[in-house]
């Protein structure tokens, strides 16, 4: 691994902050774990792998809905941004069939609604 | 054209859950006008409003609360225009403001890169190359108003302060992550979701002071916390963020690890000094404080996880930036960890000077199951509890401690009627009975006692002495235990008795626990009228304290009853009676 020099740190503060692709992220800090995120991170990368889906599958840490966990955040491009929460094994695949590949947000599981900028 | 977007959820409370009915005509509405391929509606399971009727919401910004039958339609017309229904839109400001939680849920706490892209490092850098010195980055700090977030509010940049006047050959930065009042988990968070702040973090508090090492605390039931900082140690060190020569400068800085063995005094700080020692973790007393002489009697600054996370953003974004936010004396934001009974549970981030109300209603979203909320507690074992009464009070030190209560760490247990005031007190004199070094003898000696006379009354033994008695052993408990645990161990029982004095008075006189929560208080029985012979509750009974038969019905000898309360939770006919 290069070591981080100041010039280097000076350019990411000057480039504009880069468009996020599209992504799915995982709330993996202890709360989620223990609601069984493992397993829905697992069950993501496996089908989208799969199916060959043009998605990221993140982990991140915890967003503080932690009577809703396991919590997946799903950003794909035309879509809202939105949450998801109390996600199993069968929501996570709900999600990839129908948010991801068919564009209809899936009901009864949504926690959280960013609005991007770009909507407003 | 994308579509529009239709957010729908009932957030009514004294009705069953309506969302699917509502949802069902809006897309009936939707039919109606040939518009079902150009809108999606969607049922959510949080809309981020609570009691406000049927919610809908449609992207990006329009929201409608108490939506009525016959607006549905007027609705899905007003999205067909492209404009608003004006009597009946109305805008909501975000109640939570992310400083501290910035990056959790952002980032990939494991991936360096990750808070690279969110201005990582970036405060660390303006500290070497643009700020310079030390007195500069104190500056910034102390017009950021910043307080200790561990629960005194002791103002850090003073802390700071003392430490840089110290002339010493070594000093030391220490990150508290012992984090251990019950109900509280922010530090965990933070330290699992935002690894890499709290490094910068001590980074920077290493630079202001002239430390070249610090150490994180953290306790040994973190075992994902301690992981994933140990990662972001082990990065920093491959990129040259950790170690000599940071970014080319002149400044070096260590970290390293050490586990705390699950004593919550080691949360105090110079007992946390002597568990990194290697010594036993009892404290000793101050002065003179670890600033002066604190770990191997270097001078020594202990930040708790929270404050650390907060100074890369006021050194990025500026002290005066940062003051902008919360109240005269206590600037920023406050995590908390809001359980209890409680509907959402979790962490929320809100600006100094929000009420508990709005933590309580429009952000936790009210009280678990509908009941009436009695009281919140805040700041653990050393906190009190605040009633009902001063729910509009806006948080910050001052207000909570006015109050008889501390802002402490950041845990807000709400509860309910059903809690019981003295069982509340028992719970947390128990737990401070057990963590008691028992180095010094107000405490050791305190707590027992007063965990005796609470167990007394809430057995239905206590005699009306025994509250002046509670009051005399915690004055002396503040004022003579060596350390915060036994001085403000009594928190809990003083405010108690301060707001609840009736609750006591009811167990000692007429020894009955009004919360139906003191088992030895209880009596259950059978009320005949209501009683269908079912035997359920004899068969239930594990302590044979239920007789009778099919045709006589049944009785329960309050003797031989040991109030597990099974019969009670057992009849279908709610033919049991529990007072």
């Amino acid at each position: 691994m290069s070591k981080i020099t100041k010039e280097e740190l000076d350019n990411i503060a000057k480039q504009p902050k880069k468009e996020d692709k599209d992504w799915i992220k995982v709330g993996m800090s202890s709360c989620g774990i223990a609601a069984g995120a493992e397993e829905v991170f697992k069950t993501l990368t496996e089908e989208v792998k799969k199916r060959n889906i043009q998605v990221a599958i993140k982990k991140c840490g915890c967003v503080g809905m932690c009577s809703v966990e396991p919590l997946v955040e799903v950003n794909v491009e035309g879509m809202p941004q939105v949450t998801y929460g109390k996600v199993d094994k069968d929501v996570a695949i709900q999600i990839l069939d129908d948010h991801i590949h068919n564009h209809r947000l899936v009901n009864d599981h949504i926690y959280d609604i960013q609005v991007k900028k770009a909507d407003g | 054209m994308d579509k529009k977007i239709v957010f729908i959820k009932d957030t009514g409370i004294s009705l069953p859950e309506r969302t699917k009915d509502v949802y069902a005509a809006f897309l009936n509405g939707l039919r109606d006008r040939g518009m079902q391929d150009s809108v999606m509606a969607v049922r959510v399971a949080d809309i981020g409003a609570y009691s406000q009727g049927v919610v809908i919401k449609v992207l990006p910004d329009t929201t409608y609360y108490n939506v009525k039958d016959a607006d549905i339609n007027r609705i899905i017309d007003s999205i067909k225009e492209g404009k608003a229904v004006q009597d009946l839109a109305t805008r909501k400001e975000a109640k939570q403001l992310r400083i501290v939680l910035r990056n959790c849920g952002v980032v990939d706490p494991d991936n360096i890169d990750d808070y690279l892209a969110r201005d990582g490092y970036q405060s660390i850098k303006k500290v070497l190359f643009e700020l310079k010195t030390q007195e500069k980055v104190i500056d910034e700090i102390k017009k950021s108003g910043l307080r200790g977030r561990g629960g005194a509010g002791y103002p850090t940049w003073m802390k700071w302060n003392f430490a840089k006047q110290m002339a010493a050959d070594q000093k030391y930065v220490i990150c508290n992550g012992d984090e251990g009042d019950p109900g509280a988990y922010m530090d965990r968070s933070v330290l699992e979701g935002d690894p890499y702040s709290v490094v910068e973090g001590m980074m920077i508090a290493g630079f202001s002071i002239g430390a070249t090492k610090g150490y994180f605390y953290i306790r040994a039931e973190y075992p994902l916390a301690v992981d994933r900082i140990q990662n972001a140690i082990d990065r920093c060190y491959e990129r040259g963020l950790l170690g000599n020569n940071i970014l080319g400068s002149s400044f070096n800085f260590d970290l390293e690890i050490r586990l705390g063995a699950g004593a919550f005094v080691c949360g105090e700080e110079t007992a946390l000094i002597a568990s990194i020692e290697g010594r036993r973790g009892t404290p000793h007393p101050r002065p003179p404080y670890p600033s002066v002489k604190g770990l191997w009697g270097s001078p020594t600054v202990i930040n708790n996880v929270e404050t650390l996370a907060n100074v890369p953003y006021i050194i990025l974004k500026g002290g005066d930036v940062f003051a902008r936010v919360g109240t005269a004396t206590s600037k920023g934001t406050k995590v908390f960890a809001l359980t209890g009974k409680i509907k959402n549970s979790g962490l929320v981030e809100v600006p100094m000077g929000t009420t508990i109300r709005e933590i309580v209603f429009d952000i936790g979203g009210g009280i678990f199951n509908n009941k009436a909320i009695k009281a919140i507690q805040t700041g653990g074992p050393s906190g009190g509890v605040i009633p009902k009464d001063f729910l509009d009070t806006p948080v910050d030190y001052e207000n909570l401690q006015k109050l008889g209560s501390i802002m402490g760490s950041g845990g807000m247990i709400v509860m309910d009627e059903d809690d019981c005031m003295v069982d509340i007190a028992r719970f947390y004199q128990r737990f401070c009975f057990e963590e008691s070094c028992g180095k010094c003898s107000p405490c050791r000696i305190g707590t027992a006692q007063m965990l005796n006379t609470l167990s007394k009354i809430a057995e239905g033994l206590g005699e009306l002495s025994d509250l002046d008695n509670l009051r005399r052993i915690s004055q002396a408990m503040q004022k003579a235990a060596l350390c915060g645990l036994g001085q403000t161990a009594p928190n809990p029982v003083v405010s108690t008795l301060r707001y609840y004095q009736d609750e006591y008075e009811v167990h000692i006189i007429n020894k009955k626990c009004p919360s139906k929560k003191c088992r030895n208080l209880l009596s259950y029985k059978i009320i005949p009228e209501k009683c269908k012979k079912c035997s359920v509750c004899m068969m239930n009974c594990e302590a044979k304290a239920i007789t009778g038969n099919k045709d006589d019905g049944y009785t329960i000898d309050m003797n031989k009853c040991v109030r597990c309360g099974k019969c009670f939770e057992v009849c279908k006919f709610k033919a049991v009676s529990k007072e």
